[in-house]
């Protein structure tokens, strides 16, 4: 009675019934202790989501920028302003014109890696999202994107409706470029304008000024793309108050609809990392920074848009699918220098370094790579990520999904550890109809033993935005029990 | 004086004997600093097997040849009787690094009890325990076979903690005695330690052989010291020994004169068993080991003894001697030193001071001075991790089989679980049994502030002691608090005078005497509270005369004091252990440190946090801990989420690490360098 509950996820393990049988009872053990036996058929559906089907999105890095920011830490290939694929900022392609080598070397490698990737899947449905990201990919030649989307298309079978987006900075691309990419099925373009000040944009080491984001929003609005984003960082060093309403008030004014809001995070080994200590000047102090959050969330919001994840807000029906992914622990494939996939239970970052992600390639295509899981997973594990991703969202944890899964007791204890900070607002209670639960209501269900508390309380999500402001602290609460 | 310079020929040698297998502090033969560590047990059976090697053993260089060849069948034959008249005990009294164990060192050598070859192996031990440990080891008791005008005479050396916090077990090894070589080093003077001692062995009717060591050194004014001594201690040394431990110079002197001058033991072999316990260490294998003088009357393997204090019975399984090593024997008579083992359970059966006799033919009375351990201070031990409990409840236990006035009892607080409340002799017992707890049982242990056992008067007429600052009865429902007081005497270079009284005023001391024993040095008498002794005292005395004071103190009774209860509120929710008892006039300036170190040492939570110092409901300090505003938001680029989720996770672990005080996650960290804090600030 149980298998046949349980098998069909594992249906699609065909090649490894070993590890299947793993899961199998690491997850009966779990699910199955102290639940009726409706619930066992639900945690069923459950799992396939929590868990493992085939990938249907994928990320391609493609790591190349003109110069590092000075924020960066990310596996990116600096080109230098001498690269044939960027002139002037008027006429930055120019048809024809011999390609980097160096772009067109690294896209055979990711080419080679797509084609090496192949999984175990009975079934291979249609990927549904790509999510081109650098680096600065709309300096690669969209010829080499259109190399790409075949391979990936070849390999895994491309939806006609894929969301598929792009990165890209001002001043890397123009009408022209933009839409031959279009043709090629690019459809989500994601801006990399970062703020509407030039002091600003040149003290972070941008290669692009106020005037070619101006130019870069008029590329992609005559070019009618619909699904655009707008990437914005939040306490950048000299960044006042005023500074941030501006970029906030100039992006409202150009309507994409969708705005990602990034919290300057001073890495180790960047040149900010050399210059600054968080909270000192010039960066802003925490307080400050914390305001900057609060006036972006409320600026936007009052402007239509839906904060649906702690940096990322959308107008109604652009949440950016690929993402959605992400932050709902499902798996994806993930191609290029320093990605990181997460398939078949295994969470795997490629090297990033060239050389290494050369060889990485090359062991790939021998066969002797191990980027996928074999679906053997640490179940404190699923959930310490199903917790951390859940909570970065407006949608919350689903506390019934979250029981059957990982047991009642779990939720009881989070719900205990929580209450402080139900009382001091920082975390909402929704019921099924998401409507508020009072912390009261929420303080007598966490006092009773008798009660479930995921039948009364269907999710937890941390409040907008003194609850996201706080989320480490929050999150991290609810490791410690999960995973002590 | 032939033999002294064949012997500066050999190198210089020190002696660590072995005689024990363990450790029990009262047991622990040191002469160091408070700050120093207990010592594990193995180090002490390595030595016992090297001393064990020392029988039979052929002489090495050292002695001239027909000194040493004298000198090694005599000690071959130290077992063989001699008459009671020709016994003498004695003990060394002397100053930490004043030359006694050199000195001890010697006379086992001149004696021939140990070889040299042995002596410089264990030389180099010696020296790396004390590089180790900072500490020097001491024998517990050596018979020696000395021949004096033809005539063998038993020798038997008992030694002396050297610290203060024993002095019980001090008193009963030197009642053990009938004499005591006075070591006083000849280019420092008398040290406040070696008077008390000196006294304690006055009061004990021992006869005082001043020895004046290192006169080679070139700082060395004999004179001026024995001139010292004179006056300070009211000694004739008009027959003091000049010597020179290290180099052999004066060691048959002193040999001769412990013949010459110190009495033989009464001759009361026929009157009923009654035999002094000067000391007693806990063997696993053996029982606890007795270490006695027989005052009167014999006993011998086999015999049921009892032990009058305690009330237990037990049969001799062993009778022997110390020389160093334990060596059996048949039987010990009136006047001689030896061990027995017994198999008896615990220490406590078998206390220092309680008196051994027949369980058939019991003594009328029991000899005099036996005393109970009562612990001076006190403090609170708590695992760290909550899961150690039981391991340190049995690691307490056995220190206990070791050490009969170790106390403790359960206590457990809102903040620190559950743990014990342990009661020591002194601060120095109380650092060797942390240490070992710590070292010998690996246990990570939070230490509260220590405590002295305060008088409590209620207003209902009834008095309580009360050890634990958070058990202090509410105010209205006391009368007054007592407190023990120590008077102190601190000898110092007169340069030193200003800033010990200094000290002594900020410690509410209160100034009784100060008289010059030489022209440079002076004495100087406090009374003060011992809980002001108890913290960073000592240190402080070091530290503020360059390490020349010497001091030495003794409990002389209670005194109401204007005491009051400090407690610790973190976000208005009271933090037991952090509860400590004040003078009214230092509660604020404790109250201010105490909250201000807590500030820079909480982490801060996502809610503003008040720390606050308060006298019941009064705060007199006060500071408070901003909220967090913002974390680090960054994005989980590409679906990278590892980075982050390491954070969170490091995140999660520390909060693991702190004690929640309501809603506030307070580290370990903060709770011991706020305890480490108290015992600085009190």
């Amino acid at each position: 009675m149980l298998k046949t509950t349980i098998s069909p996820i594992f249906s699609s393990f065909t090649c490894k019934p070993k590890t299947s049988r793993l899961i199998f009872r690491a997850f009966s053990k779990v699910v199955l202790q102290d639940t009726p036996p409706s619930a066992r058929r639900n945690a069923s559906t459950n799992l396939t989501t929590l868990h493992q089907g085939p990938p249907t999105s994928a990320y391609v890095h493609l790591p190349f920028c003109r110069k590092r920011c000075h924020y960066c830490d990310f596996p990116i290939l600096a080109l230098g302003t001498s690269s044939s694929s960027l002139t002037s900022s008027s006429n930055v392609y120019e048809e024809g014109k011999e390609d980097d080598p160096r772009i067109t070397n690294y896209v055979n490698l990711l080419v080679r890696e797509i084609q090496a990737t192949r999984t175990d899947y009975d079934t291979n449905p249609n990927l549904e999202t790509v999510f081109f990201g650098g680096g600065t990919p709309s300096l690669v030649p969209p010829k080499l994107v259109s190399l790409i989307l075949e391979t990936l298309s070849l390999n895994f079978g491309l939806s006609p409706d894929a969301e598929i987006s792009m990165e890209m900075d001002p001043g890397t691309f123009d009408g022209q470029k933009l839409k031959e990419l279009m043709k090629l099925g690019v459809n989500r373009v994601s801006l990399g304008v970062q703020a509407f000040q030039d002091e600003l944009l040149k003290a972070c080491g941008r290669a692009h000024g106020v005037s070619q984001v101006y130019e870069a929003i008029e590329f992609v609005k005559d070019c009618g793309v619909e699904n655009w984003s707008m990437d914005l960082i939040s306490s950048l060093p000299h960044q006042t108050l005023e500074m941030w309403e501006e970029s906030l008030r100039l992006a409202i004014e150009s309507q994409p609809n969708h705005v990602s809001v990034y919290d300057l995070q001073v890495e180790q080994g960047t040149k900010f990392g050399n210059l600054y200590t968080p909270g000192q000047s010039p960066l802003p102090s925490e307080t400050q920074s914390a305001e900057f959050y609060k006036t972006a969330s409320s600026m936007l919001r009052g402007a239509g848009y839906e904060h649906y994840e702690v940096s990322s807000y959308s107008k109604d029906g652009f949440k950016c699918k690929h993402n959605l992914i992400y932050w709902k622990n499902k798996p994806f494939y993930a191609f290029g220098l320093g990605s990181a996939s997460y398939v078949g239970g295994l969470r795997f970052s490629r090297p990033r370094r060239l050389k290494e992600y050369t060889n990485y390639v090359a062991d790939l295509e021998n066969g002797t790579s191990n980027w996928c899981g074999n679906g053997d997973v640490d179940l404190k594990d699923v959930a310490t990520d199903i917790l951390m991703l859940s909570f970065r969202t407006s949608k919350g944890l689903e506390l019934k999904e979250f029981g059957e899964a990982f047991g009642s007791e779990v939720v009881k204890s989070i719900c205990k550890v929580y209450e402080p900070y139900v009382e001091s607002g920082h975390i909402v209670c929704l019921d099924d109809m998401r409507s508020e639960v009072m912390s009261d209501e929420f303080k007598t269900l966490v006092a009773n033993d008798e009660v479930k508390i995921e039948d009364h309380v269907r999710y937890l999500r941390l409040k907008d935005p003194d609850g996201f402001l706080l989320s480490n602290e929050l999150i991290s609460l609810a490791f410690g029990v999960v995973a002590p | 004086m032939a033999m002294a310079s064949a012997m500066d020929l050999s190198p210089p040698t020190f002696f660590l004997s072995g005689t024990s297998t363990s450790s029990s502090s009262p047991s622990l033969r040191r002469l160091s600093s408070i700050s120093v560590p207990g010592f594990r047990r193995h180090s002490y059976r390595k030595l016992q097997i090297l001393c064990q090697a020392t029988a039979g053993t052929e002489p090495q260089s050292g002695l001239s040849v027909s000194g040493s060849k004298l000198a090694a069948r005599s000690g071959q034959d130290r077992l063989l009787k001699v008459p009671i008249s020709n016994i003498r005990n004695f003990s060394i009294i002397a100053h930490i690094d004043h030359g006694k164990s050199t000195l001890a060192d010697k006379l086992l050598q001149v004696t021939g009890t140990v070889q040299n070859r042995d002596m410089k192996e264990q030389f180099l031990d010696n020296m790396d325990l004390e590089r180790e440990r900072g500490i020097t080891i001491k024998l517990q008791a050596a018979r020696m076979r000395y021949v004096y005008e033809d005539t063998p005479y038993c020798l038997n050396l008992i030694d002396t903690p050297g610290h203060v916090d024993f002095s019980y077990e001090v008193s009963r090894s030197l009642a053990a005695c009938e004499g005591a070589l006075l070591v006083v080093d000849a280019s420092q003077g008398v040290e406040a330690q070696t008077l008390a001692n000196v006294y304690l062995a006055l009061e004990n009717n021992l006869e005082i052989i001043p020895v004046l060591n290192k006169i080679d050194l070139p700082g060395a004014e004999p004179e001026k010291v024995l001139r010292e001594i004179e006056e300070v201690i009211g000694l004739d040394c008009s027959k003091a020994i000049f010597c020179s431990a290290k180099e052999g110079i004066g060691i048959t002197e002193i040999l001769d004169a412990i013949v010459q001058r110190i009495p033989a033991p009464l001759d009361t072999a026929g009157n009923p068993l009654r035999a002094l316990i000067f000391d007693s260490y806990y063997d696993p294998y053996r029982g606890v080991i007795v270490y006695f003088r027989v005052i009167d009357g014999k006993v011998k393997k086999g015999d049921r003894i009892f032990f009058m204090a305690s009330g237990k019975d037990y049969f001799a399984d062993e009778v022997g001697v110390l020389s160093p090593n334990q060596i059996q024997v048949d039987e010990l008579y009136a006047g001689e030193v030896g061990y027995i083992a017994a198999s008896v359970r615990s220490v406590a059966d078998a206390r220092v001071g309680d008196t051994i006799t027949h369980y058939s033919r019991k003594a009328e009375s029991s000899l005099p001075g036996y005393e109970e351990a009562t612990p001076m201070v006190f403090c609170g031990l708590f695992p760290v991790d909550a899961d150690q409990f039981p391991d340190l409840r049995d690691a307490l236990e056995k220190l206990q089989l070791n050490d009969a006035a170790l106390k403790f009892e359960p206590e457990t607080s809102s903040a620190m679980g559950f743990g014990f409340r342990c009661g020591f002799l002194g601060l120095l017992h109380m650092e060797i049994v942390q240490e070992r707890l710590e070292r010998e049982y690996n246990l990570n242990l939070i230490t509260t502030a220590p405590s002295v056992v305060y008088r409590v008067n209620s207003v209902n007429g009834d008095t309580t002691l009360c050890s634990n600052p958070s058990r202090l009865p509410d105010p209205g429902q006391r009368k007054s608090v007592e407190e023990p007081y120590v008077k102190i005497e601190l000898l110092t270079p007169k340069d030193y005078i200003g800033a010990l009284m200094e000290l002594a005023q900020e410690r509410r001391g209160e100034f009784k005497e100060m008289k010059y024993i030489a022209e440079n040095r002076a004495s100087i008498l406090y009374e003060l509270p011992l809980a002001e002794m108890v913290g960073d005292f000592f240190d402080q005395l070091k530290s503020r005369t360059k390490g020349y004071a010497s001091m030495e103190y003794s409990v002389i009774g209670y005194r109401e004091s204007d005491l009051i209860k400090l407690d610790i509120l973190i976000n208005a929710e009271m933090v037991e252990p952090l509860s400590t008892i004040v003078h009214r006039d230092k509660a604020y300036s404790v109250g201010r440190a105490l909250t201000q170190k807590l500030k820079e040492l909480i982490p801060r939570q996502m809610f503003k946090v008040p720390i606050q110092a308060c006298i019941g409901s009064k705060v007199i300090a006060s500071e408070a801990l901003s909220a967090i505003r913002k974390d680090v938001l960054a994005k989980c680029y590409g679906g990278d989420i590892s980075r982050k989720k390491k954070l969170l996770k490091k995140q999660a672990a520390g909060k693991k690490r702190m004690k929640a005080i309501g809603r506030v996650d307070v580290p370990q960290e903060a709770f011991m360098a706020v305890l480490k804090l108290e015992r600085e600030v009190l």
